[in-house]
């Protein structure tokens, strides 16, 4: 079984260990200590320029999936017949399409639409595959709670509207923070779609970081994936914070 | 995990029959689905059929309707080779990916105890880093002069350095590597349901070990290597990252061609036919997991 995990965490460990070699060629076990990867990463422009717009596609996209598929998770979770069924399984369906035929078919289709290779058309397609994301979390934690809070408020004289912004929103928050957590790991990690819109301005860090393997082999990009494995895990210990106060103060 | 699941609920809501209260509270209108099913259908449906459309309609002075890319790719030996290539690579990662997962499934249901979110948080974990973190990783250690050489080489298995990373074998560890927390988790969830009593009642008629695993859970945990296999049958198919870094070009499939057919030849026509067949397969598994789900009668 410990050979299993070392299994599974073997790669990253080399690559993490490999960002800190001397060497310029990487290799394991690594010669000597350095950080001078890490300088480099912040020297390479296209890296650091990159990198800030991952994260700018991944939030915006993981929040404008939130605002688009929440209202949609919402009613399906309650719901029990046969075209609610029919139309959950169609908001999970992003999930499971092969995403290189995704990137392919959006960078056409958003053209002709005359959205072109531009920040919109990345936030466009990276929304469409984490609306599935939030749906899913979302309506499990809806699901999961039982109407009784939502009774309460409107016996208590909250009309639907209070009902819904003082009851009902908080209750799912836990869902909203895991699939918008989901949909922005997601996203930043993704490379298929954000391949086909690259360019200067709108290349995300993984597009840069392939075509950067392609010419070069050496430790920057293991230096650029520790940090972006070390945000990752700062993300997760944050959202771990704030779920967890949240958690204590919520009337369950 | 990852699973397709549907998402509607089973949770009894009490209407009033009172006049008084005009909503049912706890039960939001049903337009509600609108925005993201409008979005998908506007930005996820549209795109697809504009891609379809492409396949058997190319843009150009010529243009005529025609499935002569389609034609050309069912009967030219070298795309029937990647079909096939794409086919069997699949496969034999959902394989191995069974083989070396049941018994982590196993271990994580009835061994892990207290351990059990650790372990759960370590098989997830791979998924926050980069997929060409991973790979790069691989790479490393499958390098002429990396740790995997250098130990057989050490331990006397072999006189001089394998090529792994020419062949197709560093793309199927790199890939079972990225899709065995998948089987595992889809495994573990269908075993822990199974009661540990059944296999006690087998032992305590005369069963050995073995006989009671074999008879007994393993043909009740089958759902969940159905689920875990096509979830990660479809997985390998879609997977084109892996496929560029590791593996040198010897492993060409779908994925890879139409990364090639984008960036090298702009045959958009024959890339969008070949997406849409890799589409159709992708279908045809999401088809096979509703079956699955259905059978199971499992809403979860």
């Amino acid at each position: 079984m410990l050979v299993f995990f070392g299994f599974i965490l073997a790669p990253i460990a080399v690559a993490v260990i490999v960002s800190f070699d001397t060497k310029s060629f990487p290799g394991f076990p690594i010669s000597g200590f350095t950080l001078r990867w890490y300088w480099r990463v912040w020297e390479y422009k296209p890296f650091i320029d990159s990198l800030v717009v991952s994260i700018e596609l991944a939030l915006g996209s993981a929040a404008l999936a939130c605002l688009i598929a929440m209202p949609g998770a919402l009613a399906l979770a309650r719901s029990r017949s046969w075209s609610s069924d029919v139309i959950s399984t169609f908001l999970l369906a992003p999930l499971s399409m092969p995403m290189i035929v995704l990137g392919l078919a959006f960078l056409y289709y958003l053209a002709a639409l005359g959205f072109g290779i531009s920040f919109l058309s990345l936030l466009i397609s990276h929304t469409v595959i984490s609306i599935p994301y939030i749906a899913r979390t979302v309506a499990g934690v809806y699901r999961g709670l039982g109407p009784d809070y939502e009774e309460a408020a409107s016996i208590l004289g909250a009309d639907r509207l209070r009902t819904f912004w003082y009851v009902t929103l908080p209750l799912v928050r836990p869902g909203i923070f895991a699939g918008s957590m989901f949909a922005t790991l997601i996203s930043f990690d993704n490379l298929p779609l954000s391949y086909f819109f690259g360019s200067a301005t709108t290349n995300t860090l993984p597009v840069v970081m392939l075509s950067y393997l392609e010419y070069q082999f050496d430790p920057s990009v293991a230096a650029v994936s520790t940090i972006q494995m070390l945000l990752a895990l700062l993300a997760l210990l944050v959202v771990d914070r704030v779920y967890g106060l949240r958690h204590m103060s919520a009337p369950t | 995990m990852a699973t397709l699941t549907t998402i509607g609920g089973a949770s009894a809501v009490r209407g009033s029959p009172s006049a008084r209260r005009r909503f049912r509270p706890g039960k939001l209108p049903m337009w509600w689905v609108i925005p993201p099913a409008l979005y998908l259908i506007v930005f996820f449906i549209f795109p697809l059929f504009d891609n379809a459309l492409r396949s058997i309609h190319p843009a150009g002075a010529a243009a005529q309707w025609s499935l002569a890319y389609y034609v050309k790719l069912l009967s030219d030996a070298y795309y029937l080779n990647v079909i096939g290539q794409t086919l069997l690579l699949s496969v034999g990662v959902t394989a191995i990916c069974i083989v070396l997962g049941y018994p982590a499934a196993y271990f994580l249901v009835r061994h892990s105890g207290r351990w059990a979110g650790l372990v759960i948080f370590l098989l997830i974990a791979p998924q926050l880093t980069s997929i060409i973190m991973r790979t790069f990783g691989w790479r490393v250690l499958f390098a002429r002069l990396g740790l995997v050489n250098t130990a057989l080489l050490d331990l006397g298995l072999i006189d001089k350095p394998l090529p792994l990373l020419q062949g197709p074998s560093s793309v199927v560890i790199g890939l079972v590597h990225v899709f065995v927390p998948f089987m595992v988790l889809s495994i573990a969830s269908v075993l822990q349901g199974i009661d540990r009593r059944l296999e006690e009642s087998a032992r305590i008629l005369g069963a050995s070990k073995l006989q009671a695993f074999l008879r007994v859970t393993l043909p009740l945990s089958l759902d969940g290597i159905g689920t875990g296999s096509i979830l990660v049958f479809m997985l390998t198919n879609g997977s084109f990252v892996t496929l560029l870094l590791l593996g040198g070009g010897s492993v060409v499939t779908m994925p890879v061609l139409i990364y090639q057919q984008f960036s090298l030849t702009q045959d958009i026509g024959l890339a969008s036919a070949m997406g849409n067949l890799l589409l159709a397969i992708a279908v045809g598994c999401l088809y096979l997991q509703l079956r699955l789900i259905k059978r199971r009668g499992v809403r979860a």
